[in-house]
C-alpha cells in the first residue's frame, strides 16, 4: 500500500493538471464587443493601447486604465450601471500627465 | 506599455510597472493617493535592464548591446543569439522567495526572458543577464512576437499561469496577434515556475473584415479581468482592427469628382515635394550644425505655405475617402465575454 502512494499522488496530480488544461482548453468567448468610455470609443486611436483595471477611486468598482505606446495613460471610472466615464489622463501629484515615454 | 499595477516596492501601495518603446522595464511608485513620474527599473550594477535595443540617452539615438544577451548563454538556431527589444514587462515572483523579478518580452524575436531578483522588494537586485523562459523543454515563443504578457491564475490552481499575446503582421495581410495562455505545470512546492505549451484563448487573426472592424487584428493587448462579476475570467483586448469598408455605388457625378479629386491630390503633393526639395537644396554642402540652423530657417520661412499644403491634402483625402473608402487600421479595446464559466482565476496582486 505504502509503495501505492506516490502512484495516487501522481495520477491525483495528472488529473488535475488534465482538468486544468481542459477548463483552459474548453474556454469560450462570446463575439468581441466595442467597450466605450463616455460617448466615445475606449483607447480608440491610440497607438497600442493596453488595457489594465484597478479600482483608483475606491468604490468597489474596478476603473479602466488605457497605457500606450507614447507611454501616456488615461482611465474611465466604472460607474454603477456598468458603463464607463469619459477618459481622463493619469497625472502624478503635481497635477503634471504621468509620461513613461522618455526616448 | 502595458501598465500593470502591482505593489513592486513592497511599501503597502500599488505602483505601475511598464516596458515601454525604450527597451527597458519603468516603475511608477504609488503612495496610496497618485503615483509618481516613472523610473528605470536598474539590475545590481547600476544599468538598465534591457535584452538588446535600446534607447540611448547619452547620444540620443537607438544602441544595441550584447551586455545582455537575450538568450542568457543558450545558443539559439545557427548558434546566434536573436536580437531583442522589451516592450513589455512585468513584476512576478518567478522563484517564490517573496521578491518581485521581471518577466520580459521581445517584440522582435517573439521570446520571453526572465530577469531574476536577488534582494528583496525593498531594495532589489536585478541579475544582470537574462535568462529565456521555457515551456516544456522549448523557449517560450510567440511566433507573432510579444506585444505583452500578463500573470494571471488563469485554472485556478493557485498558481500564476502567463498570458502572452502577439503583435502579428502590424499593417499587411499576414497573420495577425492572438493570445495565448501558458498553464503552470508546477505544484505549490516547486520553487520555480514551469509551464506547459502554449493553449490559444484568442486565436491569431487571419484579418480581412469586410465593412466593419470585427476584432483586434495586430498588436494585440489583453487584461484578464472578471468584466462582468458572473465569477470568470473575461478578457479586455486592445489592438488594431482593419477591415475593408464596403465600396460605394458611385453616381456618374460622384465619379468625376473622385477622379478630379486625384488630379488635385497630385498636384498638391507635387507642389509639395518641391517646396521640400528646395529646403534641402539649400542646405546641400552645409556642415551640421550650420545645415540643421539653416533648415530651421528655411521651414519657418515657408511654414505657412506648408500648412496650406498640408492642409488642403487633409481635405482632399477626406472627401476621396468618403467616396472611396480604402483598408481602415484603426484601434479599439475590445470584451471577450468568457461564455464557458470554467476559468475564474485570481489576479490580485500581480497583474
Amino acid at each position: 500500500m505504502q509503495t501505492q502512494l506516490p502512484h495516487l499522488a501522481t495520477l491525483a496530480l495528472t488529473c488535475a493538471t488534465l482538468t486544468s488544461f481542459a477548463f483552459a482548453q474548453g474556454t469560450q468567448f462570446a463575439d468581441p464587443v466595442q467597450v466605450s468610455a463616455g460617448d466615445k470609443l475606449l483607447g480608440k486611436g491610440r497607438m497600442y493601447p493596453s488595457p489594465a483595471m484597478h479600482d483608483i477611486n475606491g468604490d468597489g468598482r474596478l476603473d479602466v486604465f488605457i497605457g500606450d505606446l507614447r507611454g501616456h495613460i488615461t482611465y474611465a471610472l466604472r460607474q454603477a450601471d456598468g458603463t464607463f466615464s469619459s477618459e481622463m489622463k493619469l497625472k502624478d501629484a503635481k497635477g503634471k500627465v504621468l509620461d513613461f515615454g522618455n526616448w | 506599455m502595458s501598465p500593470q499595477f502591482v505593489d513592486f516596492n513592497g511599501d503597502g501601495n500599488l505602483d505601475i510597472v511598464a516596458g515601454i518603446f525604450d527597451g527597458s522595464p519603468h516603475v511608477a511608485l504609488g503612495d496610496g493617493k497618485t503615483w509618481s513620474q516613472p523610473k528605470s527599473i536598474l539590475d545590481k550594477n547600476g544599468a538598465r535592464i534591457v535584452l538588446n535595443a535600446f534607447w540611448n540617452f547619452d547620444s540620443k539615438a537607438w544602441d544595441s548591446t550584447d551586455r545582455c544577451d537575450p538568450t542568457g548563454g543558450r545558443p539559439m538556431k545557427g548558434g546566434q543569439p536573436a536580437k531583442g527589444h522589451l516592450t513589455s514587462a512585468i513584476a512576478m515572483d518567478w522563484d517564490r522567495d517573496g521578491d518581485f523579478d521581471l518577466v520580459l518580452g521581445d517584440h522582435r524575436s517573439g521570446y520571453v526572458y526572465l530577469r531574476r531578483n536577488a534582494g528583496s522588494n525593498q531594495k532589489p537586485q536585478f541579475e544582470a543577464r537574462n535568462e529565456l523562459v521555457m515551456a516544456g523543454d522549448q523557449p517560450m515563443h510567440d511566433p507573432g512576437t510579444v506585444a505583452t504578457l500578463r500573470a494571471v491564475d488563469w485554472n485556478r490552481d493557485g498558481l500564476l499561469d502567463l498570458m502572452v499575446s502577439g503583435m502579428g503582421d502590424p499593417y499587411g495581410t499576414k497573420t495577425g496577434g492572438g493570445v495565448a495562455v501558458y498553464l503552470n505545470t508546477g505544484t505549490a512546492d516547486d520553487k520555480i515556475a514551469k509551464f506547459g505549451q502554449a493553449i490559444s484563448l484568442i486565436a491569431p487573426s487571419k484579418k480581412g473584415a469586410m465593412n466593419n472592424p470585427s476584432r483586434p487584428d495586430s498588436g494585440l493587448h489583453p487584461e484578464a479581468v472578471d468584466f462582468d462579476g458572473d465569477g470568470d475570467l473575461d478578457l479586455l483586448v486592445g489592438g488594431y482592427s482593419m477591415w475593408t469598408p464596403a465600396a460605394k455605388d458611385l453616381t456618374t457625378e460622384q465619379k468625376t469628382e473622385v477622379k478630379k479629386l486625384k488630379a488635385d491630390l497630385a498636384e498638391v503633393a507635387a507642389a509639395q515635394k518641391k517646396t521640400m526639395d528646395a529646403i534641402y537644396k539649400a542646405t546641400e554642402g552645409l556642415g551640421q550644425d550650420e545645415r540643421a540652423a539653416k533648415l530651421k530657417k528655411q521651414f519657418e520661412g515657408v511654414s505657412s505655405e506648408i500648412n496650406k499644403l498640408n492642409k488642403t491634402r487633409r481635405e482632399l483625402s477626406q472627401r476621396i475617402q468618403k467616396l472611396e473608402p480604402r483598408a481602415q487600421r484603426v484601434s479599439f479595446t475590445w470584451l471577450y465575454e468568457n461564455l464557458a464559466k470554467t476559468a475564474s482565476g485570481d489576479t490580485t496582486g500581480q497583474r
